[in-house]
């Protein structure tokens, strides 16, 4: 079952016997919590930023990250350029590849 | 003589004539037709199964075809003139990796296809494209390596842009074709260059007679920019998210593995073919640091997509990443004999594996939300965890593991490539561990965006077929999982010898002595 790396080891089973150990004391912590909770009530409410939330909200997957996406910008605008969709330019970068795979491999 | 000695000529036969004939029997019954399918995808995997036991048992399984005993790969002088099949560790490693996609895509397509969307002619390109894997892995001979790669490409786009009553997917494939047209032609030209020099095209005899000459080296070199651009290396991906994006799931996984059988192609010619005289330290550093790039590149574009598909497809382009890198590391160290290599190689080949059925396994949920919902658009999808349960599960440990998430594959895969890429240069270790994080971020935010969330549209579940094709590849993930020192020791471990030091007994094997 073990996995061996030539530094040390990985046993996924040893470590879902750790992550099981973890959840009990995660569960332990939980039963020692307030008792105020109930279901069906405001508590349920999503929490978004300190509005209420519409009922039926969803926050979407190109809302999430916005402030990481909004960092990377310059990058991303980058990327979005070279990756143009026009199939000529698919051509030059593999060309590209090729000269790059060829002077390493000719001059070494 | 036992029938299994057959098994490798066998393994591409049947699907290649499985293909021809699935349209007669259509024209007979579609029952038929779905009898014949189903009898030829088990066959299939049957013939490699036995391909895998043999070689990992016995060794070196070679086979010729129009000689009076298959095993004799000779005439008089020590020369192979004719087609001979050599599989080794690694290939019957690859041809296990096919069979598995093929099995889960054959399985998919039972449910997902529909009459009047062409399903006889997918799944004939199905079978076809798998035909054509299988003999990329297990032909000894560069000529007839070619053959099967342009099969693999002509079945490859037809099967991305089949549906033309839609641009998207017909725009892809073009894309997908011009592109393979190129690579394609790369390789025949060094395949030409190597004939042209010593006048024989089998991988065996090329590899004991390739001297190192400035043709061979230009021949090397047009063979990796043909073969990366295939398996889809930065900066030459360009193709895969597109195809990969506009393929329906049950095509969309077996590219995953064409693209791998490009990838065993580039590992052939540089460990067996090429490894007497290339300077392995800076081919290695080449290799990897492309799989650094890779996974850069891909992670971060995948960042900013709002389409499910393309999102996933970005996400399979940056497995390759690691790929490329545990081998390119294994290959930098190839020389020097480090042990850490060996480590390296097993993490790539591993990951092989585990991108297969992970990536297989997020391509085919994805297919299922196209379906249910008929849009993979992220911004308009939401709450589907309600309707499509299992499939919510199978996507969520689809993430899981592809982002390498203990106690999942992935994390057994890279973290073999961690350590060992750490001892080459601790750089190139990072960019695998940043790429794993913004993987998780990624996929974690699909995710939430597609399932979770409250019910925005009623979603059609998926059909038992489906849900039995993404049962065998979630089957396989937490197989691999909770068991991996049992795969690498038994599947992955004699793969990776095979490249390491197996050249002299894959030699030995076709051409005798």
């Amino acid at each position: 079952m073990r996995l061996f790396t030539g530094e040390g080891h990985w046993s996924p089973l040893v470590w879902l016997a750790l992550a099981a150990g973890v959840g009990f004391f995660a569960w332990l912590l939980w039963r020692w919590g307030r008792r105020t909770y109930k279901a069906g009530t405001e508590q349920d409410m999503p929490f978004l930023s300190g509005e209420r939330a519409p009922e039926g909200a969803h926050v979407g997957a190109p809302h999430l990250y916005w402030g990481f996406l909004q960092g990377l910008r310059p990058v991303l605008e980058g990327l979005r350029a070279f990756h143009s969709g026009f199939v000529g330019d698919y051509v030059t970068w593999m060309v590209v590849l090729l000269a790059v795979a060829l002077l390493v491999v000719v001059l070494t | 003589m036992t029938f299994g000695v057959h098994a490798p000529i066998l393994a591409i036969a049947v699907p290649l004539l499985g293909a021809f004939a699935l349209p007669v029997f259509t024209k007979l019954h579609r029952s038929l037709r779905d009898i014949w399918a189903a009898a030829v995808g088990a066959f299939t995997c049957a013939m490699v199964i036995t391909v895998a036991v043999q070689v990992f048992t016995s060794g070196v399984q070679v086979y010729t075809l129009g000689a009076a005993s298959p095993t004799a790969s000779v005439v008089q002088g020590g020369f192979p003139i004719r087609i001979v099949l050599a599989v080794d560790g690694m290939s019957a490693f690859m041809g296990l990796i096919s069979a598995l996609v093929g099995l889960a895509s054959l399985v998919y397509s039972f449910g997902f296809l529909k009459e009047e969307q062409g399903k006889t002619l997918a799944m004939t390109l199905f079978f076809l494209l798998w035909a054509g894997m299988l003999g990329m892995e297990y032909t000894g001979d560069m000529f007839n390596f070619f053959v099967f790669l342009e099969v693999t490409s002509i079945a490859a786009c037809s099967l991305v842009g089949y549906r033309t009553w839609e641009s998207a997917p017909v725009e892809a494939a073009f894309k997908t074709m011009a592109m393979y047209t190129v690579g394609g032609l790369l390789v025949l030209l060094s395949i030409g260059i190597l004939y042209g020099e010593y006048g024989a095209l089998n991988i065996a005899y090329l590899s004991s007679k390739v001297v190192g000459s400035q043709l061979d080296k230009i021949a090397l070199g047009l063979l990796l920019g043909g073969l990366l651009m295939k398996a889809g290396a930065v900066p030459a991906h360009m193709w895969a998210p597109d195809a990969y994006g506009e393929a329906p799931a049950q095509a969309a996984i077996v590219l995953v593995a064409n693209t791998q059988a490009s990838l065993y192609g580039l590992w052939r010619v540089l460990f067996t073919l090429f490894v007497g005289v290339l300077s392995a330290p800076a081919v290695g550093w080449l290799v990897a640091s492309l799989g650094a790039l890779t996974i850069l590149v891909a992670v971060l574009a995948a960042v900013t997509q709002r389409d499910l598909g393309r999102l996933i497809a970005y996400g399979a382009v940056s497995q390759i990443g690691y790929m490329l890198l545990g081998v390119g590391v294994g290959l930098a160290a190839l020389s020097s004999r480090q042990d850490w290599g060996l480590v390296a190689m097993k993490g790539g080949i591993f990951h092989m594996l585990n991108d297969a059925a992970t990536v297989g396994l997020l391509m085919l949920a994805a297919g299922v939300v196209r379906r249910a919902t008929g849009t993979k658009d992220l911004a308009s999808l939401g709450g589907l965890g309600h309707d499509l349960k299992w499939t919510s599960g199978f996507f969520l440990l689809g993430v899981l593991a592809l982002a390498g998430i203990p106690p999942l594959n992935g994390f057994a895969s890279k973290f073999l490539i961690y350590e060992s890429s750490f001892r080459l240069s601790p750089i190139l270790a990072a960019i695998a561990v940043l790429g794993s994080i913004l993987l998780l971020a990624v996929f974690a935010r699909a995710f939430q965006g597609a399932f979770l969330g409250p019910r925005l549209r009623e979603a059609r579940p998926a059909s038992p077929a489906m849900l039995a094709a993404m049962g065998i590849l979630a089957a396989v993930i937490l197989a691999m999982g909770l068991a991996p020192g049992f795969f690498v020791e038994h599947l992955v471990g004699p793969a990776a010898e095979a490249l390491w030091r197996g050249r002299d007994l894959y030699l030995a094997a076709v051409l005798g002595g």
